[in-house]
């Protein structure tokens, strides 16, 4: 039990608005759990409460109700902010410093034994290496991304937190995002990611979880989710010709067995039967609707 | 301790080189520089009008730098998001506070300082003695700062800038003010009041520039109990932002 790195447990989070007399219920009776060594991804239209979330598992935000739980231990505690890398949505830092400032700052807040080469090394993972020594304020929204995941990597996490990360990067940096997040995944790391890039999403995470309006529409393993259940395909070569023409043919699972004995009846050769995946777009849109609030 | 300290630094680099506290540097130095004037005006005891004047100077400077300083360290932090990432990794809230409030209370020591010497200086000039109780004295407004410095942390976890500034104002005025004269302003709830003065430091312990502008020696006992006095108020101020800053949401 202790090992699960994330436990939420009916999270509700309501804010009150003018004075108290009225509220929004941004997070409603959501429970989910992120298992040791995974890449969750966590999805949802905007306002579905997906950083409201997150923020109430880094201890931001204080749960109307229900539990966080990292570790076992409470999110704000010692023993949780030592293990855990943030990268923020639209991060912004102080910026009178230069990355390599700001980094020695930080690492001494958090009491690791880093050298200066190590830190130059980790901003030349994120792509900052000519960027070193100018000051943040130069930076653009893209460059202060790469800094912040940079700041989340100089612990070497064992869980790492990220509220859409690569919003506001071009496809390589994307790309370059990806491939720390495997490389850190592989290294052991646990992978809580929030995002719109739902492509993203479908390549790097074993799992998600789809909120809509606060609440969990669904839940499951990437190929659960996106395989359909009534729906087949099968492919069958047509004889008699003299290369056999490859034909591809759709049902849903109630006439299966009637399509499959047609196929054979008509001296068909049938190759391959396998569940239709959809894209996790079509899952994204019909769990939430749409994608509407 | 190493945390609160980095972060403490962190927070110093960053208020130097704002431009607040700059214009407030300049404006003490301006009143110094008045200050340096009297003599020309042909007043009698003028040592004693300079000492007055530069206590004054000093204890206003120490209420403007707390504000200056402080009043919006956390709300840019807030707007600007940049508390976000600090306060979900490395440092708890407790930390962060003591972080920004040791930094912002380097600055204000640093300025109260320059002051002092810019005191010696006109003293001096004009050819004047140095009182010997003259660097303790400016160290009690230093902690009589330090305490207002609190003050306004804590205004600004639940108060936006223009309304922390009056609101500290108005406690330190109140905070000189005589318990009679207190009670006097609600005669209706003498209960109330004294109640109310009670949790209000007596800002008047600091403030010894009379007997010093008469030449009147200064214990070191009471330096030290003003010093101990001020600074249990600047731990309660601190404990109650703190209180605050905890219950508080980061959206």
């Amino acid at each position: 039990m202790t090992n699960v790195p994330i436990k939420v447990d009916n999270l509700e989070k309501t804010f009150r608005k003018t004075l108290g007399f009225s509220s929004f219920k941004a997070v409603d009776s959501l429970s989910f759990q992120v298992n040791k060594g995974e890449i969750l991804g966590f999805l949802g239209p905007n306002g579905a409460g997906k950083t409201t979330t997150i923020k109430c598992i880094l201890g931001l935000l204080k749960p109307t109700s229900g539990n966080v739980l990292l570790w076992n231990d409470l999110p704000a505690s010692n023993n949780v902010r030592t293990r855990i890398g943030y990268v923020p949505e639209n991060p912004d830092y102080e910026d009178i410093f230069t990355p390599l400032e700001f980094m020695t700052m930080f690492s001494s807040m958090r009491k690791l034994d880093i050298s200066k080469d190590q830190m130059v090394s980790i901003l030349g993972r994120v792509g900052l290496e000519a960027w070193v020594k100018v000051r943040i304020s130069n930076f653009s929204k893209g460059m202060k991304q790469r800094m912040s995941l940079a700041l989340a990597l100089q612990s070497q996490p064992e869980l790492l937190i990220m509220d859409e990360p690569t919003g506001g990067l071009d496809p390589a940096a994307r790309k370059e995002f990806r491939d720390v997040i495997l490389e850190e995944n592989s290294r052991g790391a646990t992978i809580f990611l929030s995002s719109h890039l739902l492509s993203e999403v479908e390549t790097i995470c074993d799992r998600a979880v789809i909120l809509a309006n606060g609440k969990k529409v669904t839940e499951g393993n990437l190929d659960d989710l996106l395989r359909t259940e009534d729906l087949f395909s099968i492919s069958f070569t047509v004889p008699g010709t003299e290369s056999d023409v490859l034909e591809k043919k759709e049902v849903i699972a109630a006439d299966l067995q009637k399509t499959i004995d047609e196929l054979r009846q008509n001296g068909q050769n049938i190759l391959e039967i396998k569940p239709v995946y959809r894209s996790l777009e079509e899952v994204f849109l019909s769990a939430t609707r749409g994608g509407k609030l | 301790m190493k945390p609160v300290m980095t972060f403490a630094l962190m927070t110093l680099r960053n208020l130097l080189r704002r431009r607040t506290i700059w214009g407030i540097s300049i404006v003490i130095l301006l009143a110094l520089f008045g200050i340096g004037q009297i003599p020309g005006y042909g007043i009698s005891n003028e040592g004693r009008f300079i000492l007055d004047f530069g206590f004054f100077g000093l204890e206003i400077g120490a209420l403007l730098l707390a504000i200056g300083l402080a009043a919006n360290i956390y709300p840019r932090d807030k707007e600007q998001k940049t508390v976000m990432p600090l306060i979900a990794v490395p440092l708890s809230r407790g930390q962060y506070l003591m972080g920004r409030f040791i930094g912002a209370a380097m600055v204000q020591a640093a300025a109260m300082l320059v002051g002092c010497i810019g005191l010696m200086v006109i003293l001096l000039l004009n050819g004047l003695n140095i009182p010997a109780d003259l660097f303790p004295a400016t160290c009690l407004l230093l902690v009589e700062g330090w305490f207002l410095l609190a003050v306004v942390f804590f205004f600004s976890f639940w108060t936006s800038p223009p309304l922390n500034a009056p609101l500290t104002v108005l406690l330190f005025i109140l905070s000189q003010m005589s318990v009679s004269g207190f009670i006097s302003i609600l005669p209706g709830a003498q209960g109330f009041m004294r109640f109310l003065r009670l949790l209000l430091p007596h800002m008047d312990v600091f403030h010894i520039k009379d007997p010093i502008a008469h030449g009147v020696g200064i214990p070191f006992v009471y330096f030290l109990l003003a010093t101990l006095y001020g600074l249990a108020y600047m731990a309660f101020m601190l404990s109650l932002a703190l209180a605050v800053f905890r219950s508080r949401d980061l959206k």
